[in-house]
């Protein structure tokens, strides 16, 4: 115990002991086409990486053509006016780049890791490609034939995918949540290259994109360069974001998906808020990220120490929640069932994992842990700029700017045991949850192997 | 406590870093001499106030005996599920939270060749000093609660009976049952495999295994060269000096040349897709030849969205979202593996893409623009294999594991722009040969 209590001194004091500071580490300039740029300057080694976050994801499309935001991001790389098809890749990687791009519910973002010289280059062809794209109907048919097999591969044939998309479909009825990132197949099947063009058209707009650089770089030398390559850029109105407010769920909802799986499998998710970003001190959502630490920080967590190690009921287990998003959020609590048990006894175990929370509240060595691994992974996150990036990208997408990132840090550390037991008594309660299960279902053997008649080679 | 959902233009990053592990000297890795005759290693870098430490042993799962395939993970999972502690034990929840309270973290696995021990802490020393002693005792002093291993026993083997309804699971196991031959690293665990391991086996594993003359030390952080001898000085004296001869393993025999009706397995399985997995053996790392099929796999099936497997099977037709080809090169051994996963019913056409590109690149080799190009990037993105401790780790790690000289990072660009296109022709011509490629489908082709 009293190293518990040095250990978390020694970490305040690192922390606190302002080597490290976002606030003047961190510059934010915007544009008169209103681009914003937020540069991060880290010069530990001489790499730089460059992004563009457009606020724009899977939450904006509508009905009928789910799918398109990620379609498109795919489509980003089939050239523009200047640039062939193809060309886009073959430069970043020409000056040793490594680039992906990405789409969430929220936002669809696209980057290039680089040599601190080499800046320049990729920004001018990102930038291009914010107003200039420009890809065949039969360029498109190819690569949404290419996007279905990434639905194959990540959804179709893997059961905890699927679980996971029956679970935000039976938890949403209204809210754009509800719809897979990557899209139904039948949307997918149905998507025409002009509906990649709209969607292109209405968002990709400097107005509606944060550029995010971090590395080993001069802010004022980044924002030189922003403004010679996006700066150009014309401004757009942007079609209306309609609100799709979730209603009141007003009752339990389950739902059991049959897979081909060896072990049952349990998702139970409530409906929870998240940070308003114009409420930025409110308690229940830091009572809420704390109490996902208690349940599975680290191998003792009370999921892990309880279900797997202690009861045997799960084989594993795990508990989810941010903090912030532009949608609606969800608690999770997920365990795969050990041999011979059921997912009403997983159930069981993990509302009495919560109850026990809820009656006699957590201890004072759970938060101190907890707070030691937030205070500490301050320190290891600055040993990779791209996450650093992630994290500026992702929260600015939510609404909540980096320089409330340390504001939340130290909130969380305030958070007490009867703020979690509060949380839990107003939020966990049935009438907001969702629960879906997976029955397992043989893999069925079509035939015996053919070729080598299933022997090995010795 | 992250979770945000994420669907990317292609999962490349991971597959390329596979073959590349190498980087230059901005650091330089500094040799430390142990009391006991062995080195240990450094990179000083103050950038952060946080130091890592990987032990590395020659207790990879290779060595598990015929019968107890899964003894050496099983060994790794139990150093961190309780150990002896000054005159008592700490159980494996005591373990954690010890470990969690200094915000630090220490995890150990076993992959073929060896066994790896990582931990992270922050280096100022009321953290650092009582997690390197938590990290002395979980690699020397695991308990191996009876108990606890009937548990974990037990997630092994719901976790392969899961892994044999996944195709990607089935047919990594039966490409490498194939690809080792009579290597062990061709076996995998099985349910019975595992049932035959008991208490006692662990603890000879341990005894036998995690010993001075099987482990290097490797550090990267915050520290300076005395302070790195300290801690390796602990790390090692924890550990008996030496122990029984270990017997010779199996020589790692070359893919043998098939006949033609045999090179290719199909294991039908209920999926919307096809996993398609071809390869053979090729180099360990150590091998003269590293560098120019480092160089001629960036163009063949390695280079992210611009490699020749992604413009065949990809861009012109459409086949699949994750098309790649990599070599992975061990101390002593090594193999080549080209993939893709498409709808069933085009599953032989994109075999035959597959195929006949890897065919066409062995046969005639990268164009010259192709080669400039390869060079380009490697050489050009060279500081991006450098920047940050983890991947400064990682580097090290690979070096003194496959005994690579110490200026490995120095000279690494200069080997990659000695490479000529007929060394990549060569190296291709001399290592692959399609007659010996095997190529397993796991799906429900027609």
């Amino acid at each position: 115990m009293a190293r518990a209590l040095n250990a978390l001194a020694a970490l305040c004091l690192l922390v606190s002991g302002n080597a490290f500071s976002a606030q003047t580490d961190t510059h934010e300039y915007q544009l008169k086409n209103g681009l914003r740029l937020i540069v991060r300057e880290d010069h530990r080694a001489p790499t730089v990486v460059h992004m563009v976050w457009y606020r724009a994801g899977s939450m904006d499309e509508v009905n009928g053509k789910t799918g398109v935001a990620h379609v498109l991001e795919h489509m980003m790389f089939k050239g523009t006016k200047k640039v062939k098809s193809g060309e886009f890749s073959r430069m970043v990687a020409a000056v040793g780049g490594r680039e992906n791009a990405f789409t969430a519910r929220d936002f669809t973002g696209y980057f290039q890791q680089i040599e601190k010289s080499k800046l320049e280059e990729v920004m001018r062809l990102e930038a291009d490609r914010m107003a200039n794209v420009q890809f065949s109907d039969e360029e498109f048919g190819r690569e949404l034939q290419v996007v279905m097999e990434e639905r194959r591969l990540r959804t179709e044939d893997n059961p905890t995918s699927l679980m996971r998309e029956l679970l935000m479909a039976t938890a949403f009825i209204s809210s754009p949540y509800r719809h897979p990132i990557i899209g139904w197949m039948s949307d997918l099947q149905n998507m025409k290259p002009a509906d990649a063009r709209q969607w292109y058209r209405d968002w990709y707009a400097p107005n509606n994109a944060v550029v995010v650089v971090a590395g080993d770089v001069n802010p004022l030398a980044v924002k030189a360069l922003v403004e010679k390559y996006y700066g150009p850029i014309q401004a757009k109105k942007l079609p209306e974001r309609k609100p799709q407010v979730e209603p009141e769920q007003k009752g339990e909802k389950r739902a059991v998906l049959k897979a081909p799986a060896e072990s049952p499998q349990i998702m139970m998710a409530w409906k929870v808020p998240k940070l308003d970003p114009n409420k930025m001190d409110e308690v229940d959502p830091y009572a809420l990220l704390v109490l996902s630490a208690v349940l599975s920080g680290h191998d003792n967590s009370r999921l892990n120490r309880e279900l797997v190690r202690n009861q045997r009921l799960a084989n594993s287990a795990g508990a989810s929640y941010e903090l912030t998003s532009r949608g609606p959020e969800l608690f999770e609590i997920g365990a795969t069932a050990a041999k011979g048990q059921t997912v009403q006894n997983l159930e069981k175990g993990i509302l009495q994992t919560l109850q026990d929370i809820a009656n006699q509240g957590v201890t004072e060595a759970e938060l101190k842990r907890i707070k030691a691994q937030l205070l500490a992974s301050q320190i290891y996150k600055r040993d990779s700029i791209f996450a650093q990036a992630m994290e500026i990208g992702s929260s600015e997408m939510a609404g909540v700017s980096w320089r409330d990132l340390d504001r939340m840090i130290e909130r969380i550390q305030l958070i007490q045991s009867n703020q979690i037991q509060q949380a839990i008594k107003t939020y966990f309660i049935n009438d907001g949850l969702t629960i879906v299960t997976l029955d397992p279902q043989p893999r069925s053997m079509l035939a015996k192997p053919r070729g080598m008649s299933g022997s090995l080679r010795h | 406590m992250h979770r945000i959902h994420i669907f990317c233009k292609g999962l490349v990053s991971s597959i390329a870093m596979l073959l590349a592990a190498q980087a230059y000297a901005v650091l330089p890795i500094q040799e430390i001499s142990l009391s006991n005759g062995t080195k240990a290693y450094l990179i000083q870098t103050n950038a952060l106030p946080m130091i890592d430490i990987e032990i590395s042993i020659d207790a990879g799962s290779r060595y598990d005996p015929k019968n107890q395939s899964g003894l050496a993970a099983l060994t790794a999972a139990m150093l961190t599920r309780g150990i002896s502690w000054q005159g008592s034990t700490l159980n494996e929840a005591q373990q954690a939270d010890a470990i969690a309270e200094l915000g630090a973290s220490i995890s150990a696995s076993a992959s073929g060749e060896r066994t790896i021990v990582r931990a992270r802490s922050l280096s100022k020393p009321e953290l650092f000093n009582p997690l390197l002693q938590l990290l002395v005792a979980s690699v020397s002093k695991p308990i191996f609660d009876q108990s606890i291993l009937m548990r974990e026993k037990q997630r092994v083997s719901s976790a392969i009976q899961e892994g044999d309804t996944k195709p990607e699971v089935v047919l990594q196991k039966r490409f490498r049952q194939i690809v080792f031959g009579n290597y062990p690293l061709a076996r995998s665990p099985s349910i019975e495999s595992i049932a035959a391991i008991q208490e006692g086996d662990l603890k000879r594993f341990h005894q036998d295994f995690y010993r001075q003359d099987r482990v290097i030390v490797n550090l990267v952080g915050n520290i300076d060269h005395a302070g790195a001898k300290q801690i390796a000085e602990q790390i090692i004296g924890a550990l008996p000096a030496k122990g029984p001869t270990i017997p010779v393993l199996p020589p790692f025999e070359r893919s043998p040349i098939e006949p033609e009706s045999q090179r290719v397995i199909r294991i039908p399985f209920q999926t919307q897709q096809t996993h398609i997995a071809m390869g053979m053996t090729a180099i360990p790392r150590d091998n003269p030849d590293y560098f120019p099929l480092l160089v001629g796999n960036y163009v063949l099936g390695g280079g992210g969205f611009v490699s020749r497997l992604v413009g065949e099977v990809r861009d012109k037709r459409g086949f699949a979202y994750s098309v790649f080809s990599y070599f992975q090169p061990g101390r002593d051994t090594g193999t080549f593996e080209a993939g893709l996963q498409t709808r069933n019913d085009q599953a032989d056409q994109a075999l035959k893409v597959l195929q006949e590109t890897v065919a066409r690149f062995i046969e005639d080799g990268p164009s010259e623009a192709e080669l400039a190009a390869a060079k380009a990037n490697l050489i050009n993105g060279y500081p991006l294999r450098l920047d940050s401790n983890r991947k400064l780790l990682d580097n090290l790690s690979a070096i003194t594991w496959n005994q690579l000289p110490l200026n490995t990072l120095d000279i690494w660009t200069q080997h990659v722009a000695a490479v000529k296109k007929d060394d990549v022709r060569n190296a291709f011509k001399r290592h692959l040969d399609m007659r010996r490629m095997i190529s397993v489908l796991v799906g429900s082709a027609p």
